[in-house]
């Protein structure tokens, strides 16, 4: 297991280049991101460990990170000003462009998997979520609906113009960018929804985490009860990712602070706890490039990279 | 440097995460709240759906110790004189603004502050014409305060103590002043209720209007008919305050709070003589079930509230300091406690006496707790009829309830009362010694409710 230090910095997101398979980005903040600013990590893993390759810091709170798919250099951060900043690793100085609409905490972002599109989705505390051209200044749609927080938006990696939102007000929603409406809404948990994710190999299969410390693997062609549910955190749910390689195959970091491994095709969905943190645990992916690797960060002032145990043998999906 | 422990508590067993946060005081300012409030939330396994709208993320906000802001309007101090019975008691000869100096003079010289630091004074008063303009201005100079200190009355009926509060805390919010101080004076011995002034004769053709003129022993009626409050309830709730109040008074519990007034006093015979007074003079020790139960009804003939179930008309003041913990702590001086949410709310005028029912909701939601998360509430008893009715709506348990016992003891000024019950809730939360929560409410003539929560830092 690599180890990255980041002194009063405490992770929120940590996110893999599709790039290059030993570049990783963690997006952090100062005092928990209750007060004081937030800082962007650039950082590169190598057999030696991980080292810190650039940093770029923010007057508020730093709490997700998306890479570009169209520039190796570019990235994207949500910040607790409502803002979003478009960042250069290239250039030191600043952000390239910085997007201002929402009037609250952004707490997501995702780029669109489409190449050669620049297109962006942005979540937010105030209800709503945008989609950023970044050709352009202001953002072409707003898309409003849910009425909590919007925790977690994800493009389907399938569908273009798809993406899903999950939500405060308990509810999964699946949205076409083209008509700017919900396509459907799931009330997926009677809790909040904290996080979501699309499977890799499966156009109509998502997964939900929420703070009743539940995942449910939900299948957009029947929602009336999820396909699986998987029980075991203690805390809630902060994020989760399917992986790249494993059409059933995902993986969970939460408040109890353990990240744990799932396939949620067995009859013991349970294949892993990790438990090197000691805070809650925030961010969390799996590299693309490097099967069934995996970056997570905490508030523990830790970004790890490691290969679960119950992944080391597993050869990546044929399909 | 400060250092601030926000306790993030989720409800499984042996998982509790303190966060400790360093800033100094001016980054204090920028602490967001609503974040630790939603992260709270995702702790909380009772939480559903939506991190503002439920009392389960207040109750975990609670446990996650509130913290301490540069920016927080904090009291310093606060003081009452002793609260005698109107036009018998100790002060029936005692003009207000020399009961209100003698509270002004000694918060001050109490904590060491040279009056030339406040940036304004606010009394609240009721029966005084136009509120006591002047006789307050006369009292600061009787106090020894410099002419270049201003001063003003505020006058809401019952909550113009707590009112001249709400008013001085929002001088301070608004950056017009660091510190100032809130006080509340009334004479029932010279000025009784009456004259409503000049009001349109068209209030006969508004039913509202109208109501505003019902007499205050009428709404309790109301009340108690309304919502089922019996006499036997009424009676049981002042024989309570009674026995609270004269137990706290056997045990000294109000000489901390009482600052002693030497004052003229004209005994029967007609020869003057000058008297400390440093004890309530209301409350009935000997108070017995059986001897209210005698009483007559007061204000109506088949209704069920008696003078011994409504509160006393009395005389008194009560000062309290406030100020900007920035300013409070630059000046090294004491915490006793912090505002952490005021509300003012209007209710039907003929029911008036419901309003804490409403105003303490209001105040929580603010401050983002629960009933279950206040340890004290000092509710005015203006009638049995109505507290009663409002702890039983709020389903508070009588224990939190007027520890030290409440008007029906201890007496009701009008326009001394708000700032009293805050001095009085603050000197028992610090009997208590532990860090808590603690409301101050009342009823208003005309109907309205206003309610103050304040939180004890600890010892």
């Amino acid at each position: 297991m690599k180890t990255f230090r980041c002194p009063s910095r405490h992770g929120y997101a940590a996110e893999i280049s599709p790039f290059l398979p030993s570049r990783l980005a963690c997006a952090a903040s100062q005092h928990y991101g209750i007060a004081g600013c937030g800082t962007l990590l650039v950082l590169d893993q190598d057999e030696g460990g991980i080292k810190l390759i650039r940093s770029f810091d923010w007057n508020d709170g730093l709490f997700d990170v998306t890479w570009s798919e169209n520039n190796e250099h570019v990235l994207v951060t949500g910040a607790g000003d409502g803002s979003v900043q478009v960042w250069d690793t290239a250039n030191p100085r600043g952000p390239l462009q910085v997007l201002k609409e929402h009037t609250q905490e952004v707490y997501s972002v995702d780029w669109s998997q489409v190449r050669g599109e620049a297109l962006l989705l942005s979540g937010s505390w105030d209800h709503t979520v945008k989609l950023w051209d970044l050709e352009r200044p202001q953002s072409l749609c707003t898309f409003r609906g849910h009425e909590g927080v919007v925790y977690s938006t994800v493009w389907s990696p399938h569908v273009t113009s798809c993406f899903a939102s999950a939500s405060g007000d308990g509810t999964l929603r699946v949205w076409d960018v083209k008509m700017g409406v919900s396509r459907l809404v799931i009330p997926a948990h009677n809790a909040e929804i904290l996080s979501c994710d699309w499977c890799k190999y499966d156009q109509n299969v998502l997964v939900t985490g929420a703070v009743d410390c539940g995942l449910r693997v939900w299948d957009l062609r029947s929602t009336r009860q999820p396909v699986a549910e998987l029980l075991g955190h203690s805390y809630a749910i902060r994020r989760l990712k399917f992986s790249p390689f494993h059409r059933t195959l995902l993986a969970s970091c939460s408040y109890d602070f353990t990240v744990r491994i799932w396939d949620f095709s067995r009859p013991e969905p349970l294949l892993e706890t990790l438990e090197h943190h000691t805070e809650f645990v925030c961010g969390l992916d799996f590299n693309l490039h490097i099967p069934n690797q995996v970056v997570d960060c905490a508030w523990d002032e830790t970004v790890k990279v490691y290969i679960p145990a119950s992944l080391a043998d597993l050869q990546p999906c044929a399909d | 440097m400060t250092l601030f422990t926000f306790r993030i508590q989720g409800c499984v067993p042996g998982a509790v995460q303190a966060v400790k946060v360093q800033l100094d005081p001016s980054q204090a300012n920028v602490l967001k709240m609503h974040r630790l409030r939603v992260v709270s939330g995702h702790l909380s396994p009772q939480n559903r759906l939506g991190p503002y709208s439920h009392a389960q993320i207040a109750r975990s906000e609670c446990s996650a110790s509130l913290p301490v802001a540069a920016d927080d309007i904090v009291v310093v101090h606060g003081l009452r004189t002793a609260i005698g019975k109107a036009k018998r008691g100790s002060f029936k000869d005692t003009t207000p603004d020399e009961l209100l100096s003698a509270v002004m003079s000694a918060v001050l010289r109490d904590v060491g502050l040279s009056p030339d630091k406040l940036g304004d004074v606010c009394v609240g008063n009721v029966l005084q014409p136009g509120a006591g303009a002047l006789m307050v201005r006369v009292a600061q100079f009787l106090s020894g305060f410099p002419d270049s200190v201003p001063i003003y009355t505020v006058n809401r009926m019952c909550s113009s103590g707590l009112q001249a509060l709400f008013n001085v805390a929002g001088g301070i919010r608004n950056g017009s002043y660091d510190l100032g101080l809130a006080c509340g004076v009334e004479s029932m011995s010279l000025r009784s209720v009456g004259n409503p002034g000049d009001v349109s004769s068209r209030l006969m053709d508004n039913a509202k209007a109208r109501d505003c003129l019902i007499p205050m022993g009428i709404t309790s009626e109301n009340v108690a008919e309304r919502f089922g409050i019996s006499r036997e309830k009424q009676d049981a709730f002042a024989l309570s305050s009674q026995q609270k109040a004269s137990k706290a008074q056997e045990r000294g519990v109000f000489q901390q709070e009482i600052t002693p007034l030497t004052t003229r006093f004209v005994d029967e015979d007609g020869k003057e003589r000058t008297i400390v007074v440093s004890k309530d003079d209301g409350i009935r020790p000997g108070t017995t079930v059986e001897g209210l139960a005698k009483l007559k009804p007061a204000f109506k003939p088949d209704g069920s509230t008696t003078a011994g179930n409504s509160s006393q008309v009395s005389d008194g003041a009560a000062a309290v300091l406030l100020g900007r913990r920035s300013m409070v702590e630059a000046l090294n001086l004491p915490v006793m406690g912090v505002l952490r949410a005021c509300a003012v709310v209007g209710v039907p005028p003929d029911l008036m006496g419901i309003g804490p029912a409403y105003a303490i909701p209001a105040a929580l939601r603010k401050s983002g707790l629960s009933v279950a998360d206040v340890d004290v509430f000092e509710i005015n008893e203006a009638f049995a009829s109505q507290a009663a009715y409002c702890v039983e709506k709020l389903g508070i348990p009588m224990e939190k309830v007027n520890p030290n016992g409440g008007a029906i003891a201890l007496g009701h000024p009008l326009g001394c009362t708000g700032a009293r019950q805050v001095v009085t809730l603050l000197n028992e939360l610090k009997r208590r010694g532990k860090r808590a929560y603690g409301v101050v409410s009342m009823c208003i003539g005309t109907g309205m409710g206003a309610a103050a929560v304040f939180e004890y830092p600890g010892n």
